[in-house]
């Protein structure tokens, strides 16, 4: 008979092969979380040694999730740094790019992988907060083990949530005006400062552009944290009421302010909208085609390694608008996962995210600005031929990111939806502003 | 050997392919039917049953139904024009021709090139004011970002990277043909038109009808190039949605899994309607001998 024994055993190993590669599927998968600080280290110790947690001297390996690559050397270094202190605990820091990360912590929080400490934005903290995915630090607060009050800028209270601390502050960020200086001194134009207003800023635009040969003075971009956002506020509009209650996309002021950058666009002082959509506007201000762009700190270290604009361009301070200058300020913050499997080590390590010496190897390096009080300034002299403190200068009297509520991630990725059909020209501003607000108060009233 | 065992053996064989294909498609498939029944809370974790509440507001979703006509308006052109182009270069790359091997290669590269490395050399391509394209035509269309272009080119960069592998299939088809049927015609004087209309045609209409059957089902679910080429902020995303790209952003973007799973639900029905009617009118042309 051909099906005799032999076949059976093949058949039967085939089976054990296919479970076991399902299985290791499965054992993968949660590799990407929790499980994968378990202590690597302890390879050749025995199984029962990690399991007597009790035990001080337990070799561990933690997960550092991050977004930001430019930012990996930096985090890496303070990472280093804290093993050498702590020479049990080893921290590998993960990047997962912007435009995953939230799909990616999405999935992993209610499977209960969340890596043990990760950058939390405060557009994504309630959602992740009040599904209780944190580790709430109130109690070390308490204790007096961290002090929120070393942080500037008021950063320690943006992670709060029915009073309960969730983060502690890493870095903040503000916008600035990037300008070329080669395209200025090719004009006779002088260079923009802080007398500036945004009838200066749209009348240097005209006189920059050269359309003919794609040279544009200003890049009117929708966007808005390092757009529209910043005008609105100038102008005396908001984006959402200081309740939180309503949409300020339809107040006046904002459309105005909507309207003006819009028109540049239509003065040709600015690219169109589709070109911006075929080249990044910044990447346009990297290949020297731009005058000026409004853009966050963060890019500093990416627009300086560009060779064609290294050393002929600068940072100066937004424009000041009607009413005040407007500009956005946002604070990262780092948090633990509740369900992590190694707390105590974690915690040690957010604490020492938090520190002033890790700060000060943030500032070095010139990875961000740091949190931390009066440790700035290392990270302005950290590119001394650039201008960077006007970003220290404007946090004074910035607003914060208009976050913090379950409501903004659901109506933030459809305002750039609205405003592309604005921006493209296939409605007006106005209208395009007043389907946004009423899309807003529709989700903030989903959301209560 | 007895029957049971017979059975047992057969079972054992396919439970490798079987076990794959109920873990990985068809159990999803099944839980995104009972998902779209829910309103989902945080992360899902909290789930309350809402009946029809999501097929509901799907239907009554203008956008919606014009994410429904932009991809079988997609279909429409896609399959249509893979199928003329796979068989064109497929009889072309079936005649005996000096460096043959290189040219089926050739054909065959967009198939093995990764999506999004090709879609970021189609992106340069289309630029409105650098792109290659419009220097050939000597225009300035905005290829991607014009409502008007946009569905085109998307067409041109489906249809370009399906060729190669259905041009593939349709020549294993070709070569399956016998000689000895065009040796008669040739006898019988037929010329080139005649034999590819009267024999090749006939004999490849089981290839033409599975290549069909395939490339309509994935003309539907028409999601990367839109990603890739198009993207969230371009004026004529709305003009070019397809029913899987609003699927991924109501589950991935606005995290509204349950309203997604409605919209990947009405697909499913809709490909096997699709499907089946492919399948009833093949009776009409398709020739098996």
């Amino acid at each position: 008979m051909a099906f005799g024994k032999k076949t059976w055993i093949s058949a039967l190993s085939l089976l054990v092969v296919t479970a076991l590669a399902l299985t290791g599927c499965g054992g993968s998968q949660s590799n990407d979380g929790s499980e994968a600080s378990s202590p690597d280290g302890s390879k050749g110790a025995s199984a029962p040694a990690s399991q007597a947690s009790d035990k001080p001297k337990e070799n561990v390996t933690l997960t550092y999730t991050i977004w930001d690559q430019l930012q990996q050397p930096a985090m890496e270094a303070i990472a280093k740094e804290f093993t050498a202190e702590n020479p049990n605990i080893k921290v590998k820091v993960e990047v997962i790019p912007w435009g995953d990360y939230w799909t990616k912590m999405s999935a992993a929080a209610p499977a209960g992988t969340l890596p043990d400490v990760f950058w939390m934005h405060s557009g994504q903290f309630v959602k992740y907060a009040s599904g209780k995915f944190l580790e709430p630090i109130t109690g070390k607060v308490q204790a007096g083990e961290i002090d929120l009050n070393d942080y500037a800028a008021n950063l320690g209270s943006i992670y709060t949530l029915d009073s309960q601390n969730y983060a502690i502050p890493k870095d903040f960020d503000t916008i600035g005006l990037a300008y070329n200086k080669e395209l200025f001194d090719q004009a006779g134009v002088p260079y923009p400062d802080d007398t500036w207003d945004y009838a200066k800023l749209a009348q240097v635009a005209k006189q920059l552009s050269q359309p003919d040969k794609g040279i544009y003075g200003f890049a009117a971009k929708m966007d808005t944290q390092t757009g529209y956002w910043n005008d609105m506020l100038a102008n005396g509009g908001s984006i959402v009421t200081a309740d939180g209650s309503k949409s300020g996309y339809d107040d006046p002021a904002s459309i105005e302010a909507l309207k003006a950058r819009y028109q540049m666009i239509l003065d040709k002082a600015s690219p169109t909208h589709q070109q911006m959509t075929d080249t990044d506007s910044t990447e346009m201000f990297k290949s020297g085609k731009i005058a000026m762009i409004f853009e966050g700190d963060w890019r500093t270290t990416d627009i300086d390694g560009s060779d064609i604009i290294k050393g002929k361009w600068n940072w100066a301070p937004l424009p000041k608008g009607k009413s005040k200058r407007g500009n956005i300020i946002n604070g990262l913050g780092n948090v633990m996962s509740a369900s992590g499997k190694h707390k105590d080590e974690a915690w040690q390590f957010l604490k020492f995210l938090g520190s002033k010496r890790a700060a000060e190897i943030t500032a070095q390096m010139g990875a961000a600005i740091p949190a931390f009080k009066d440790t700035q300034a290392a990270w302005v002299q950290s590119k001394p031929h650039l201008n960077l403190k006007v970003f220290i200068d404007q946090a004074a009297d910035a607003a914060p990111y208009p976050a913090g509520s379950k409501a903004y991630p659901v109506w933030f990725p459809k305002e750039a939806e609205i405003m592309a059909q604005a921006w493209g020209g296939k409605i007006s501003i106005e209208d395009g502003a007043k389907q946004v607000a009423a899309m807003m108060n529709q989700a903030i009233a989903d959301n209560k | 050997m007895n029957s049971k065992s017979r059975y047992v053996w057969a079972y054992a064989m396919i439970a490798p392919t079987l076990l794959g294909t109920v873990l990985f498609w068809s159990w999803p498939a099944v839980y995104s039917i009972y998902l779209s029944f829910l309103k989902s809370e945080n992360f899902g974790l909290v789930n309350h049953w809402v009946g029809f509440a999501n097929y509901e507001r799907l239907f009554q979703d203008p956008e919606f139904w014009r994410n429904l006509r932009n991809t079988l308006y997609y279909a429409v052109l896609f399959v249509p024009l893979t199928l003329v182009f796979s068989t064109f270069f497929a009889v072309l790359l079936n005649a005996k021709i000096r460096g043959l091997s290189a040219y089926r290669v050739f054909f065959f590269l967009p198939q093995v090139t990764m999506p999004a490395a090709a879609a970021m050399v189609w992106v340069v391509l289309f630029a409105q004011d650098y792109g290659f394209i419009n220097y050939v035509l000597g225009t300035h269309v905005a290829w991607i970002s014009d409502t008007r272009f946009a569905m085109f080119a998307l067409v041109i960069v489906g249809v370009w990277g399906a060729i190669g592998l259905n041009m593939l299939l349709i020549l294993a088809g070709l070569q399956g043909i016998p000689r000895v049927l065009y040796e008669a015609a040739e006898i019988d004087g037929a010329v080139r038109f005649r034999k590819f209309r009267y024999i090749t045609l006939p004999l490849l209409t089981p290839t033409l009808f599975f290549t069909s059957v395939v490339l309509m089902i994935g003309a539907t679910q028409i999601f990367d190039s839109i990603y890739l080429l198009i993207g969230k902020t371009n004026v004529a995303l709305p003009a070019v949605r397809s029913l899987v790209y609003a699927y991924y952003q109501n589950a991935f973007v606005y995290y509204d899994q349950n309203y997604a799973a409605a919209i990947v639900d009405v697909l499913l029905v809709i490909n096997l309607i699709l499907t089946g009617l492919q399948f009833a009118f093949q009776k009409k042309w398709v020739i098996y001998d």
